[in-house]
């Protein structure tokens, strides 16, 4: 799947799988199921659901490659947030609109760690970089955005779990966002400032 | 519109940690926002990334050999239409087959076959596939039931253009929830080629909607897209199969929304 050594960029594959050529959907899974897998497991906590939505999510990728837009996102974010929003509404049994659901269709934004990650040893060097992130941050910051994230809970319902006013559960949760922001959109500058 | 919402709000909204009704207040805020709703965007991408804190767990081999499975079935000669979007044409298909596995499956249990195994994973398989599609059945039902009771959906007539064999198209669009339902007679698309319906924004580039065939007598689709998203006008045009991530074919159906 690639030319000397350079792997095929995830917008040709896109296109490939469009033409449905299954060798290309194919490589798109080998390149992006194991963090994709990893988070469904982390939420659902059930490997036999993880990977119903997982190979449903692959799926639709097949059916409706025309709705991913290479030039407005990148795919590997693409998935992350459709498998994510799945697990969370299905972890809750879709008695809360997902928020996941209605987001299949991602404007160029922020996160540029999600775009050039075609290589193995760029995914595996941004999933060191990220949970280096999340470990710098405070424990009980890193709680309610893993509360969130991986538990579909808003910030009342982490304050119940908790047992934490929501006024503190607020603040933590902004002053976190806060450090998330700054560390994943430097990203580009961290990246290149270390190589 | 009212005024920007808090700097933190649209990675709270792509969390999911907004209460409900800070969450109604910030979605009505988005419809009035392209700038919040581009940030809301932006945040979803970022917030992503928190996944990647998740302990990186292996993938049974057989997830994938299953997904290919299923994808060659759906490479069958006549499913292009099928395979794209949600339709309402897949539920006498869908049903015929469920019949046909579950009889299958019963007759299976009063006779021995020396390639049992091989049976019950084909037969599973069908299964799978056929529930697949009952599920994407159900989407759309909830899909039209949601769009069709919205307060603030719009409705828009899709003309022809000139030169056109086909009749009529009609959208219905609720900017809230990012619901779009579409319904028209349509004539069979040439056989490379494939229409594809296209919400056009108020700013930006179009935005697909799905890609069928017109094969059956009325085609009747759904799609979700991010909310808020203010639309200037929806289109179908004739695309090389399979679609086009941006329109390149001539438009056969246009319908502006009015203000």
């Amino acid at each position: 799947m690639s030319v000397a050594g350079q792997p095929v960029p995830d917008s040709a594959l896109i296109e490939r799988i469009m033409a449905q050529d299954e060798n290309a959907l194919s490589a798109v899974y080998d390149r992006y199921s194991g963090m994709v897998f990893s988070v469904l497991v982390r939420i659902l906590k059930d490997s036999q659901a993880a990977e119903e939505v997982l190979q449903d999510l692959f799926l639709q990728l097949w059916r409706e490659a025309q709705r991913f837009d290479s030039s407005r996102g990148s795919l590997p974010a693409w998935l992350m947030v459709i498998a994510r929003n799945r697990a969370i509404s299905r972890l809750r049994g879709r008695n809360r609109r997902a928020l996941v659901e209605t987001s299949e269709d991602l404007p160029t934004g922020y996160a540029p760690w999600l775009d050039n990650v075609e290589q193995e040893a760029a995914r595996a060097e941004m999933v060191g970089k990220v949970k280096a992130a999340m470990r710098e941050m405070p424990r009980e910051q890193r709680q309610v955005v893993e509360l969130a994230y991986f538990e579909g809970m808003t910030q009342t319902e982490i304050a119940a779990h908790t047992g934490t006013p929501l006024g503190t559960v607020k603040t933590r949760m902004r002053t976190a966002i806060q450090s998330l922001r700054q560390l994943f959109d430097d990203g580009t500058a961290r990246q290149s400032g270390r190589s | 519109m009212g005024p920007h919402v808090n700097p933190e709000d649209p990675d709270l909204y792509a969390l999911g940690a907004l209460d409900e009704e800070e969450r109604a207040a910030f979605e009505a805020h988005l419809r009035s926002c392209a700038q919040c709703a581009d940030q809301a965007a932006a945040a979803q991408r970022r917030i992503a990334l928190v996944g990647l804190a998740a302990e990186p767990v292996a993938v049974p081999s057989r997830v994938k050999e299953e997904l290919m499975r299923r994808v060659r079935a759906e490479h069958r000669p006549q499913p292009e239409a099928a395979s794209r979007g949600r339709s309402w044409r897949w539920l006498v298909p869908v049903l015929a087959t469920s019949t046909m596995i579950f009889a299958a499956l019963a007759a299976w249990q009063w006779t021995q076959n020396r390639d049992q195994a091989q049976q019950i994973s084909t037969l599973r398989g069908q299964l799978a596939d056929a529930q697949s599609r009952s599920l994407d059945i159900a989407r759309a039902s909830e899909d039209v039931d949601l769009v069709a009771g919205a307060p603030g959906t719009i409705h828009v007539a899709l003309a022809p253009q000139p030169g056109t064999q086909v009749r009529s198209g009609a959208i219905l669009y609720d900017p809230q929830s990012g619901t779009v339902a579409y319904f028209a007679h349509m004539p069979p698309a040439p056989s490379d080629k494939s229409y594809q319906l296209w919400l056009v924004p108020a700013a930006g580039a179009p935005i697909s909607l799905g890609v069928f065939s017109g094969n059956e007598p009325m085609t009747a689709l759904t799609a979700r897209l991010n909310p808020g998203v203010a639309a200037k006008a929806f289109a179908v045009t004739v695309e090389p199969k399979g679609g086009r991530p941006q329109p390149t074919g001539v438009k056969i159906l246009v319908g502006a929304v009015k203000t």
